[in-house]
């Protein structure tokens, strides 16, 4: 095999086609994208609902020998009902089957979680592309596989925390199969996104140290075969080293442990210089893909993506090397100066507040209290034992946090909460209605256009600010007159309001390729139109949407004979699209 | 039930075929099939940013030419500087040749714009970036004046270009705050600053909106159908609830948001029905071409919808090469030059040419210094104006020293802009019709520069 495998073969992939960038072609013929409705009704399939977790991942229930010395534990609470599990599954998981809810009444949220950090992955996505037939040579340059691994994984998986903590973390830690390499993008992507599911309840610190010596990511980020400085002047590539700390770890501004900016005569503070920058960017250097196994009847293969990356000491800087603080001396040789650097990263007062803000923003509100933060961001630093960076400790925190369970307040207030992404909407209706694709073939496909589509779609991101930016504020807006932020509102305008109602109404309806949800349980109650819309508020909005609103499509729905099967699916149709462009679900309180 | 789609593309088939007379009968409210002329009002005006996401390599987008100044620029960047040679077919001879003969060429991919330039319709400003006032390398070292916050930083740096008054996080951005001043005069206040390409903060005024359109226009649910799941009383509920007030300020934004949706809807698309024909070519696999066509369409119908000062936004992403520029950037911009050429060529078709005034934009420029095989973030940039009203065949600005850590910039070959985008915003708000006096409303920072108009437009 030649040299820099990941590189010349994606100089040789690079296309015209993909060098579109961020808009799929598009056609004017393609884009009245739905057909004129009333519509003909597939009789619906009857699909087995995927499980949900409800078995029973035993929480210690024998009580110890009250000890003699400190209190007795406080009385165990109520259980939750069953609309306090629907909101709370709502922040910790891609949508709500039946069994989240009872396995969350039967279990409380502490015991859930517990069970939900105890559950393996079903498969890796590596494994899963490599059981479904991906690794035969026709995709060596396609894309196959990618969206359907992402979905299956999204919709069915029971490691439902795991799905939605990592879908937060993809959207931290972006990566875009668009600019990745051209051969296996899939399975690159795979590589990556591993890491991330892999440690969606591990370290902080382990993470970025995983994806710092990730080839897919060094590639996108362009540190891969990055050189030190020589005599003609050209420099290390300064891209992760910026990246890293301005969107992976500590940000821009120095925080305080509450996640508010530190001020120096009234103005922010910076966390680094151009100069931090550059010295960062000279321990990045002299790393590439390891080649090892491409050889012989692998020479083309994808079997290296997912191994570390390997030092070429000849292209790593040796000279002294200062950033944020530190000095590497000279002489330090490239593994040895990245663990430097990143303990240096990690050790960053900002990683805290930073990392544990955009999480609560992720699960539960884009405008948490200080004091929220600060606690959160309290375990973040030290779990109890010692250990700083612990992400179950912190993805507990937030979802266990008083202002994340405290209900009536959420109910009352004008500002709490977030609105749902796209995506969240659409997985959580295909979870509530238990949809599947039994040719696991998924063919939702690339959801990120935004006049057809979602507008958005995990690892598809047109750059590393992700598709929306923690501290985006819509202008013009009651929202920026309060001074606060929605980050989801940067990917809401007025196509993408419309394109949504238009994807969801052709996914209920048509469904995509053998993807179709499983309407049996909802027909069952389509006559008895307040019986069907108590079922669907529960389970795709956590009875979130107003008795008043729900009268309101009650009228709707009762406009509908109920003679026939298709009026019985008109019925449940037209009640779940209802629900589900409600303003009162549309933003989870 | 009916497609608009479909029944627009049943038009145009009629029109083509001259079947215009037996159409008629189904499109009695439609007096403008078979007329090719736009419905554009005498005094309109129209501005169009082209973005350009993450940092325009300018070096190797206008490329020296001279052999003095060529060979500075090959020696900063000996991995990805372009060949002298292939360059020759694009030299550029402005009307007013540069100081010191010093000579650009367009790359070689931009050369559907040559014609463009040549004829007067074009030209570039040279090193131009974010800046808060006029800054000397001395005072940048010193930090002794106010700079643009976090130079450097892509999300920043584009919020500043388009803002012209701070980093991620700004509320209103120049183009809005023009449409604030003139959307009095538009019909429709809604259709004032429209974008093809998303949102954009630059199109957000401190009153002024942005208005989102998708490739092919505004967007209905379900095809406008009447009913929803056979349902009439559906389809009002559903038009009702999504865009009622709410007390919750993310639900009320929302509904806000959708609500606007839904009234433009049928105006806009009433009037798309009534566009001419463009006969100029688009590549619709260009999604470039793609925002400017359905610009260009939007302008076509101004006058129907009663609008006389007009900003829109498209987009093009994919400049942040640090890597593989020399491969990457050349395709870019042979997208960019053809969804250009195509535009231009569409309003000369209109007749519209001197109305609508397309300018680029970018986060910032690149090092001139290569790393491996790509630039680094840097500052200073090239940008460039088309339209009939430009001063075109010139290059406006100081051409600045090739070199690392030299007079014109601050390491590296990150160019330490000598003329500001608020000069640049200035000169179009100017021809825009902002006057002089409302001038610092639309670009607060705009006192502390002498020269408010660049003249080339």
């Amino acid at each position: 095999m030649d040299s820099e495998v990941l590189h010349d073969i994606a100089l040789e992939g690079v296309s015209p086609q993909k060098l579109d960038l961020e808009f799929s072609p598009v056609s004017n013929t393609k884009s009245s994208a739905l057909p004129p409705l009333p519509i003909a009704i597939v009789p619906a399939l009857a699909l087995a609902a995927c499980g949900g977790g409800g078995t029973g991942a035993a929480v210690t229930a024998s009580a110890p020998p009250p000890p003699p010395a400190p209190p007795p534990p406080p009385p165990p609470p109520a259980p939750p009902t069953s609309t306090q599990s629907g909101r709370f599954l709502a922040q910790a998981t891609m949508g709500t089957t039946d069994a989240d809810i009872q396995a969350v009444v039967a279990l409380g949220y502490d015991g859930w979680l517990s069970a939900q950090f105890a559950k393996p992955r079903a498969s890796t996505f590596w494994d899963w592309l490599t059981a479904n037939g991906y690794t035969a040579p026709v995709n060596i340059f396609r894309e196959d596989g990618y969206d359907a691994m992402v979905w299956s994984s999204l919709i069915t998986g029971e490691d439902q925390l795991r799905q939605r903590v990592s879908v937060a973390l993809m959207s931290m830690l972006v990566i875009g199969i668009d600019s990745i390499p051209n051969n296996w993008k899939q399975f690159g992507m795979a590589a990556y996104m591993d890491i991330i599911w892999d440690n969606a309840f591990g370290n902080y610190r382990t993470i970025l140290d995983k994806i710092s010596n990730n080839a897919v990511m060094a590639f996108y980020l362009t540190f891969i075969n990055n050189r030190k400085a020589n005599a003609s002047g050209a420099m290390p590539d300064e891209n992760y080293a910026r990246e890293i700390m301005q969107l992976f770890s500590i940000g821009l501004y120095q925080l305080n442990l509450d996640g508010t900016q530190k001020l120096s005569n009234g103005k922010p503070i910076e966390t680094y210089t151009l100069n931090d920058v550059g010295g960062l960017a000279r321990v990045l250097t002299g790393w590439k893909d390891d080649k090892s196994k491409l050889v012989g009847a692998n020479v083309n293969g994808y079997d290296n993506l997912r191994d570390p990356m390997i030092q070429n000491a000849a292209d790593h800087e040796l000279g002294v090397k200062t950033f944020l603080g530190t000095t590497i001396p000279a002489g330090t040789e490239g593994v040895a100066s990245l663990k430097i650097a990143l303990d240096t990263i990690f050790a960053h007062p900002n990683v805290a507040p930073f990392v544990s803000k955009q999480l609560i923003q992720h699960l539960v509100t884009s405008n948490p209290t200080p004091a929220y933060v600060q606690r959160v961001a309290t375990i973040f630093e030290n779990n109890g034992s010692g250990v700083r960076g612990d992400l179950r400790a912190v993805v507990r925190a937030i979802l266990l946090d008083t202002e994340a369970r405290n209900d009536a307040t959420a109910a009352s207030s004008t500002s709490f909460g977030k609105l749902r992404e796209p995506l969240l909407r659409f997985t959580g209706w295909a979870r509530a209605f238990g949809a599947t694709s039994p040719s696991q073939t998924w063919m939702i496909g690339d959801t990120s256009t935004t006049y057809n589509k979602l507008g958005q779609s995990v690892g598809r991101s047109p750059s590393v600010f992700n598709f929306f930016r923690p501290g985006y504020t819509p202008p013009n807006s009651g929202i920026a007159t309060q001074n606060m932020v929605a980050p989801e509102f940067q990917i809401t305008n007025e196509v993408s309001v419309i394109g949504y109602i238009n994807f969801m109404i052709l996914s209920m309806r048509d469904g995509w390729g053998d993807f179709k949800a499983n309407f049996t349980e909802f027909l069952a109650k389509a006559a008895d139109s307040q019986a069907l819309l108590d079922l669907i508020n529960l389970r795709v909005a956590a009875n979130q949407v107003s008795a008043a609103t729900i009268a309101q499509i009650k009228t709707a729905v009762d406009s509908i004979a109920s003679a026939t099967p298709t009026d019985l699916q008109n019925r449940v149709n037209t009640a779940t699209t209802l629900i589900m462009v409600s303003p009162e679900y549309l933003v989870l309180k | 039930m009916s497609s608009d789609q479909s029944r627009r593309a049943f038009l145009k088939r009629s029109a083509a075929l001259g079947l215009a007379g037996s159409a008629a009968p189904f499109v009695t409210n439609l007096a403008a099939i078979g007329e090719a002329a736009a419905s554009v009002a005498t005094d309109y005006k129209a501005l169009v940013c082209v973005f350009l996401y993450g940092g325009s390599d300018f070096a190797n987008t206008l490329v020296p030419y001279d052999q003095a100044t060529y060979n500075l620029y090959q020696t900063l960047r000996p991995n990805i500087a372009l060949a002298r040679d292939a360059l020759t077919p694009t030299v550029l001879s402005p009307t007013t040749a540069l100081p010191g003969a010093v000579q650009y060429a367009l790359a070689p991919t931009l050369a559907p714009l040559l014609p463009i330039f040549n004829a007067g319709k074009m030209a570039a400003v040279l090193n131009i970036g974010t800046l808060i006032q006029p800054t000397t390398k001395a005072q940048y070292q010193a930090a002794s004046v106010p700079l643009p916050p976090k130079l450097f930083s892509h999300n920043d740096q584009q919020a500043f270009f388009q803002s012209a008054a701070s980093a991620e996080g700004a509320d209103s951005g120049w183009g809005g705050r023009m449409g604030d001043l003139l959307q009095s005069g538009n019909g429709n206040a809604t259709l004032t600053c429209i974008n093809a390409s998303g949102n954009a903060v630059f199109m957000t005024g401190k009153t002024a909106i942005q208005y989102s359109v998708g490739p092919n226009g505004p967007l209905a649910p379900y095809s406008n159908s009447s009913s929803l799941f056979t349902s009439a009383t559906a389809n009002s509920v559903l038009r009702s609830m999504v865009s009622a007030p709410r007390s919750h300020l993310l639900e009320n934004e929302h509904t806000r948001v959708t609500k606007r949706s839904l009234d433009a809807y049928e105006q806009l698309n009433g009037a798309l029905l009534n566009a001419p024909t463009i006969s100029t070519y688009f590549d619709l696999h260009n999604a470039l071409a793609v925002q400017l066509n359905v610009v260009a369409r939007l302008i076509s119908v101004s006058q129907q919808l009663g609008a006389k000062r007009q900003v829109f936004f498209v987009s093009q992403g994919g400049y942040d090469l640090h890597d593989v520029l020399a491969i990457r950037q050349p395709l870019l911009l042979g997208v960019l030059a053809d969804a250009l050429k195509s535009f231009y060529n569409t309003t000369v078709e209109l007749g519209i040419s001197d109305k609508v005034t397309t300018f680029t934009g970018s986060d910032f420029g690149r090092s001139i210094v290569n790393n491996d095989d790509g630039s680094d973030h840097g500052w200073g940039s090239t940008h460039f104006i088309m339209g009939g009203a430009v001063k075109g065949k010139e290059l406006y600005g100081k051409s600045p020293v090739y070199a690392n850590n030299g007079p014109d910039d601050v390491g590296q070959g990150r160019l330490l802009p000598t003329t500001s985008v608020d000069q640049y915003a200035a000169t179009l708000a100017n021809w825009f019709g902002v006057t002089d006096s409302q001038m610092s409303t639309v670009l607060p920072s705009i006192g502390n520069f002498t020269t408010r108009n660049l003249g080339f437009v």
